[in-house]
Formats: C-alpha cells, structure tokens, sequence
C-alpha cells in the first residue's frame, strides 16, 4: 500500500482547513526574557540531545518532519511526503519559498547536506541505520532509499530528541559541536549567544509559516514570531529565578520551586503553568551482581515501595502516579503489568525476602545531588527498604560520575536513580530503548538481554502492523515490571510561569516562543 | 626594579608547568563522564557512545596527555568539550567580565575595609570602634551566597532599586553594568572588606604606638598628615600583602556569587566545566587563571619594592 503523508490531511483535514483562518499575531512587538535553568553548551541542535540546547535551538531550526501537539509525526519543511508500495523509498516534496536566516532559499541539496552531517555528527544517527542512501532528484525533492523495509522509520525520524534539523548546505562539513553560528528556516534567528549569560533571538522576517496548518501545534503548524526578540537568560538560583517573575524582569521561567507557588499564586501579575508529564522517575537494577540479580529479591523491592511517598519527596508534591513507560495521554499507553506498581505492602517484601535467601547484604543506591529529585527518590527508598530488613545504603556522587558508574556492570551499585524525560515523551518506541541491547539499563550479565524482552523489542520495531506493535510494547512493558528490569516511581511535574501579559504561551517539550504575544 | 621583575617572571614558569600538569592529572583522575555531562539527562548509552566517539574521550589517557602538551607548545589550549569552542576564546571572552567584577568589589573593599579599619584604630576603644568591629564580624560571617539572596528580595524585589540578575558589560552599557554589578560587588565585597579592616585597625594601632608618630605629633604636625603620611604609608606594606590575597580571593571566589546572579565569569565558566568534565577547558583555563594570578602577585612584589626602598635595593 503506498502512504502519502499530506501535513493538513493528517492533522485537521481538508474540511476543517477550509473555511478556517491561519493565525494572526493579536500584538506584534517586545522582548520576552525566559529564565532557563540550565546553562546552554551549544546551539548545534544535530550533535545535542540537552534540554537546554533544544529549548532554544527549536525556535530557530526546522526539520523534514516534526511531532505534534499529541505526538504524532507531521510535516514540517516538506510539503508532503509519499512512501513506495514495497516501504524501500520515501519522496519528500519541499515546501516552496522557504528561506534560510541568510536569506538563501532552501532546496533539496540543503537537506541532503544535512542528512550527510547528521550521518557524521548527528547524536542519534542510528536513526539513519537502515537507510541506504538519500539524493535529490530535483530541487524540490528529497528521497531516502531504505535498506531494508522499517515500519517505524517515520517515527525515529520526526523525533525531536535531537532532530535533523536541516542547515545550508555549506555547513555540511562543520565538526561536531562547533556549529556556534546557527542558520536554520525557524521564526526566530539568532542574534547573539554570551554563554553562561543568555541567547538573543529576533524575529526573522522572511520566515515562511506552513500554511497547511492554521496553528501552532507541538513543534511545527503555522508558527508566526509575534516577538520582536526573545532572550533566554540563563538563571540557574530558583530563588533568582522566582524575584525575576516577580519584578517582571522575566516574563516567563521554568522549574519554579514548589515552596514559592503558594505566594506567586496569590500574584494577579503571575500565571502558574503545570506542565505535567514532565519526566518519569524511575530507578533501574543492576541485575549482574547480588542481591539484584536474584529476581525475587527485586520483587521484594517492589514490593515494599510506596509511589506516593517517593514522588511526593521526589517532586515537592508535583507529580502523578504512573504505571509504566508512556503517560495516559499518549496513544502508546498501556497499563500492562499494573498489578506490580505501587504495592506498598511490606508483609509481602519480607515474605519474598525470605524466599529470596537474602542475607543482609548490602543494597547499594546510586544517586546523585546534581538532580535533587534523584537524591530525594533515593533517600525516601532506602527507608522503605530499611523498613522490611534490607541493608539499602546511598551512594551519592555527581551526575557524571553515577552515570559513568551505572554504565559498567560491576558490585558497586545495585540501583541507578534517574529520570526519563525525552525518550517517554517521544513513545514507547524510543523509551525502551533504553531496556533493549546493547546497553541495556538494568545491566544484563554479559549485557545479553533477556530473550524474551529482546523478542518483544524486536517485534516493536518491526512488525508492519501498528496495532501489532503496540501489543509488543504492552507486553515488553508487562515483561519490564514482572521481572523488575525498571521500576518506574510516576510522573513528574515540572513548574513553569509566566506574567500575566504574556499570551500564548503554552508549556510544551520546548518554550515555544512562536505565536505567543504581549496583551496591550 | 627590572631584576625584580625579572626574577618574578622567570621564576613563574616552573609554577605554571607544574599547575599544568597537576591540572591535568587531577581532572582525569576525578571520576565522572564528561560525554554523560555532555549527553544530558535523558540521553541513551548509544548517544553518550557518540558524544565521546566524537570527542575523542575514548582516546588513552596518556595520549590525550601528549596531545595536551603537544597543542600547549603551539599556543593552543584546545577545544572546550561543552562549548565547542577555542579554550583561550572562552576564556578571554569570560576573563574581563570577571575582571571588572573584582575590581568593582576591590574598590568597595578598599574603601570599606580601609575606611573603617583607620577610623577604628583611631576611635580605638569608642563605640564607632566597636560598632566597625561588629560591622566587620557580620561582614565575615555572613555567607555572600546568603547575603545575595538577601539583597536580592530587599533591593530587586520589595524596592526595585536593582535588577535581579543578568549581566551588561562595562563597555557596551556603563550604567547598566553598574546596576547589574552592584549587589555582586557588595556581596563579594563584604567578606574581605571586614577581614581587611580588622587587619588595617591591628596595623594601624601598631603603627600609632610607634616612637615616630609620637614624635611627629610633639613636632605639632596636624594630626590628619600624621596619620595619612606617616601612619598609613608604614601600615602599607602588611596591608598590601593582604591585599595581594583578597585580589587572588576576588577572582577565585566570584563562582558563588556569579552563579546566583547569572553573570557569565570566569567563576562560572570554570564551574560548569570542572561539573560536567569538560577536560580542556578546566586545563586551559585553569592554567590561564594561574598565569593570571601569578602576574597579580608579581604586581604585588613590584608594589613592596615600590613602597619599601629596602626591597627594591635588596632585590
């Protein structure tokens, strides 16, 4: 069967596009200052898979093939897109008349371009793994030539993890990390990066919106810069961040601290912006060395949990309980293996703890103070754990160093405390990942994964049905929490806020600064 | 004069090859990932694979010590991991904000900790000795970390005298770095300030019991010239000594208080480099800073000689 991706048919419809109006900026004008969290390392969104770089960088570069509002793939810089009968070809037709910040209109030989760096440079370039090659026929025609036929291509490749975000084409060669001089087809285009301080962006004027949508929708739609600049001020205090809203000398801030939201609640000037599903909290096991490689021993652990407790300490009370790797709103969501979360029942962790021969020995948690929600997750574990007879002690370095720790199967830890961010917000695909080979995160001896998880990965990724596919995540899930190969505490919910003059502004993966609007 | 300065100079090579290589070594041996650092949070093991594939972090260590001292002998300090950036780029970029910072707080410490210093040394035993004294305890005591917070919900948030944070530089916008630079400097400031009165009073009082001060005022020289011209030049030398280290404790100590108020310093960039393992960029700007610091305090020695003709005759 040939697919042909058309980006207004697969969101709104034709019908819905026909007497609907695209947006208009309401105010055009103004200098939003975003308080971001974290300093910003580099602005080459190809070789990046930060939060902080994409926040900034997504509003400067586009890509082939974006994600929407609710995650599903949409076009974004080509018009449409059309898949060959036997899955081999894909046939990207470019949208006319979009320009570069530099002024250069954008054809195919850009893409390929930057197709050939992602291949070189590009963070995730597995995505690229099955693919043969890609040409440009024509000016306005991308195509990619499979090696094999993967029903998930689409998927990987409008994935915002780290984008192929497409550059002109004489930045194909430029090393990694070095792109410091972004030019991309965004609604924004920089002015100036002062690391450690802040980013400019002003609104580029040759910016052609995408006018098979009428809105903003996730990263793409029809996305008009109503800003004249924007600047991403790197304020990494809470506190700090908290007094800018407050003075007004930001107008929008993420991450703010649970203890302040109370009195910033009471501020007519301030709207507080949840923005749930933000990560899921989640500890792996090492189950290459004792006790956790004893299956019942990490049953024992699950047993004795309680989510409530350790999202509460873990999020200053933001969160929600979750079962497992996608969040209820997602089309991948499955509650399989629910009977294992959230069991709270320390009878039955000391019964399976007797049962698992456990001797007292020690329970290593590596954690880290970089991230307090880990910290916090930890600690509130080990007292569970303490509570039922087990011997849990922290371990707590730096972020580098406990993932570097993680990496290696040896006896210094037996759980890695962490979060997923990206990955779920991606899908299931993308999440489990992180359980498959090679690397698996719940350190399988030999870092052989169990076979039957393996098969039920494969099967995600290959089976040409997607009903099919997403039967093989339900059951990879269930194999996941029954063998306690992850276990997931729920979902975290990040903080965000704005001044109440700041319209449009809605909390998404990324700021967006498209289509958001000063009030007179 | 020259030979002093000479000797300093020569005598700093030796200092920096050595910080160089214990730099390096004390880098590497910290444990820690910088491809994770690099990667971010959600990354997966194949993409922190590629980051340090791409890097060359999977590259030996001594190898990666060869290529350090390779590229420093051709005046390269090598490429921040994290940047993507020249080292020396970022460190120059970083190194005058920095700079100005500390010498905003030096001028407010000299003027605070000296003033006070000689006023209570003069007033010794009065209450306004006291009350400098106390002044001078709370400004030690009291974390500048804390103190920043502090001056930021009293001056940005409930008077809006200030700005929170951020950071204009001096040369583009005068006004704006003095308003973005005030609360910095004073919580900088504050610290040294009181360790360098409590130093100037215990100085002073020394120099005032001195037989030539009592003689200077039975000549019935005005007591405003006794104490600038003969007090105070005596009192010089300990007092630049002391600060000599408070020039090192400015530059050194700016890391807190640029991270609270998000100015973009060497501090920080220094910070964020040792946390995330960016390997070139702790080395090379480690060894830049030392260099720094070494030429400060060849500045200091010239000072004495400058002040004492005694050291500048004993070379």
């Amino acid at each position: 069967m040939r697919r042909e991706f058309l980006a207004s048919v697969l969101l709104f419809g034709l019908t819905a596009a026909a007497d609907a109006k695209p947006f208009v900026c309401p105010h055009v004008g103004g200098d939003l200052v975003f308080g971001q969290e974290a300093n910003i390392n580099t602005l080459d969104q190809m070789t990046s898979a930060t939060i902080s770089t994409r926040n900034i960088a997504m509003n400067i570069y586009e890509s082939l093939m974006t994600r929407d509002e609710n995650n599903n793939p949409i076009l974004e810089l080509a018009a449409s897109m059309t898949e060959a009968p036997d899955h081999l070809t894909y046939t990207f037709k470019l949208r006319q008349g979009v320009v570069f910040h530099n002024g250069k209109t954008l054809t195919s030989a850009d893409v390929v371009a930057s197709f050939d760096r992602y291949a070189k440079v590009g963070n995730q370039r597995s995505i690229l793994n099955n693919v043969k090659g890609w040409d440009a026929p024509d000016p306005a025609t991308f195509v990619i030539n499979m090696k094999v036929a993967q029903p998930t291509f689409i998927e990987s490749l409008s994935s915002f993890s780290v984008p192929i975000v497409i550059i002109p084409a004489e930045s194909r060669d430029v090393p990694a990390q070095q792109l410091t001089s972004p030019i991309g087809t965004g609604p924004f285009q920089l002015v100036e990066s002062v690391p450690g301080s802040h980013v400019k962006l002003k609104r580029f004027d040759g910016y052609q919106p995408n006018t098979a949508f009428e809105e903003r929708t996730g990263f793409g739609g029809y996305k008009q810069a109503c800003l004249d600049t924007v600047t991403f001020r790197i304020v990494t205090e809470p506190g700090a961040r908290v007094a800018g809203l407050q003075t007004g000398e930001l107008q929008a801030v993420e991450d703010l601290p649970t203890k302040t939201l109370p009195e910033l609640k009471k501020d007519p000037n301030i709207t507080i912006l949840p923005l749930r599903n933000w990560w899921i909290q989640i500890t792996t096991p090492n189950t290459s060395t004792p006790p956790t490689d004893n299956l019942t021993f990490r049953r024992a652990v699950q047993a004795a949990l309680d989510m409530d407790e350790i999202m509460d300490a873990a999020s200053d009370g933001n969160y929600a309980l979750n079962v497992g790797f996608q969040y209820p709103n997602q089309p991948d969501y499955t509650d399989a293996g629910k009977e294992t979360y959230n069991i709270k029942d320390p009878a039955l962790a000391k019964q399976l703890l007797v049962e698992s021969g456990y001797g007292g020995e020690p329970v290593i948690l590596l954690t880290d103070k970089d991230y307090p929600p880990m910290y916090n997750s930890a600690l509130v574990m080990q007292q569970q754990l303490q509570a039922v007879g087990i011997n849990a002690q922290m371990k707590v370095v730096d972020w580098p160093t406990s993932v570097q720790m993680a990496g290696v199967s040896d006896s210094s830890w037996n759980f890695f405390f962490t979060g997923w961010g990206t990955q779920p917000a991606l899908g299931a695909l993308a999440t489990m990942q992180f359980l498959a080979d090679p690397g698996a995160v719940y350190r399988p001896k030999g870092d052989k994964g169990d076979p039957e998880l393996l098969a039920a990965w494969n099967d995600m990724n290959t089976l040409p049905d997607a009903k099919d596919r997403q039967a093989a995540f339900a059951r990879m899930q269930k194999i996941v929490l029954e063998k306690v190969y992850a276990i997931p505490f729920g979902s975290f919910t990040k903080v965000q806020g704005a001044r109440a003059n700041v319209k449009g502004f809605v909390p998404f993966r990324i700021p967006r600064m498209a289509n958001v609007w000063f009030a007179n | 004069m020259l030979g002093v300065l000479l000797r300093r100079l020569a005598s700093a090579l030796p200092v920096l090859a050595i910080v160089s290589l214990i730099t390096f070594g004390m880098i590497h041996l910290i444990p820690g990932d910088p491809a994770a650092a690099i990667a971010g949070m959600s990354a997966t093991p194949e993409q922190i694979a590629n980051v340090r594939r791409d890097l060359g972090l999977d590259q030996p260590i001594l190898g990666q010590l060869w290529r350090w001292y390779g590229d420093l002998a051709r005046g390269d300090l090598g490429r921040s991991l994290l940047l993507g950036v020249p080292v020396l780029d970022a460190t120059l970029q970083r190194l005058p904000v920095t700079l100005a910072l500390s010498a905003y707080a030096l001028v407010l410490t000299l003027l605070l900790g000296l003033g006070s210093g000689i006023v209570a040394a003069l007033k010794q035993n009065t209450w306004v000795d006291q009350a400098a004294m106390v002044l001078a305890m709370i400004g030690i005591s009291l974390p500048n970390f804390y103190l920043g917070l502090l001056m930021i919900i009293l001056f940005a948030v409930d008077l809006r005298w200030l700005p929170t944070g951020g950071y204009l530089p001096l040369w583009r916008d005068p006004l704006g770095w003095l308003a973005t630079s005030t609360m910095p400097a004073i919580s900088l400031a504050l610290l040294l300030a009181g360790l360098l009165a409590r130093i100037t009073r215990s100085t002073m009082l020394e120099v005032l019991r001195q037989d030539y001060i009592r003689t200077a005022h039975a000549k019935g020289l005005p007591r405003r010239q006794v104490v600038l011209k003969h007090a105070l030049a005596n009192a010089l030398i300990p007092i630049t000594t002391v600060v000599g280290i408070i020039i090192t404790l400015l530059i050194s100590g700016a890391v807190v208080t640029e991270t609270l108020f998000s100015i973009p310093g060497i501090g920080q960039l220094l910070t964020q480099a040792v946390l995330n393992r960016d390997y070139p960029m702790v080395q090379g700007g480690l060894l830049l800073t030392t260099a720094l610091l070494v030429l400060i305090n060849i500045g200091i020695d010239v000072g004495y000689a400058l002040l004492d003709p005694r050291i500048r005759h004993d070379g």
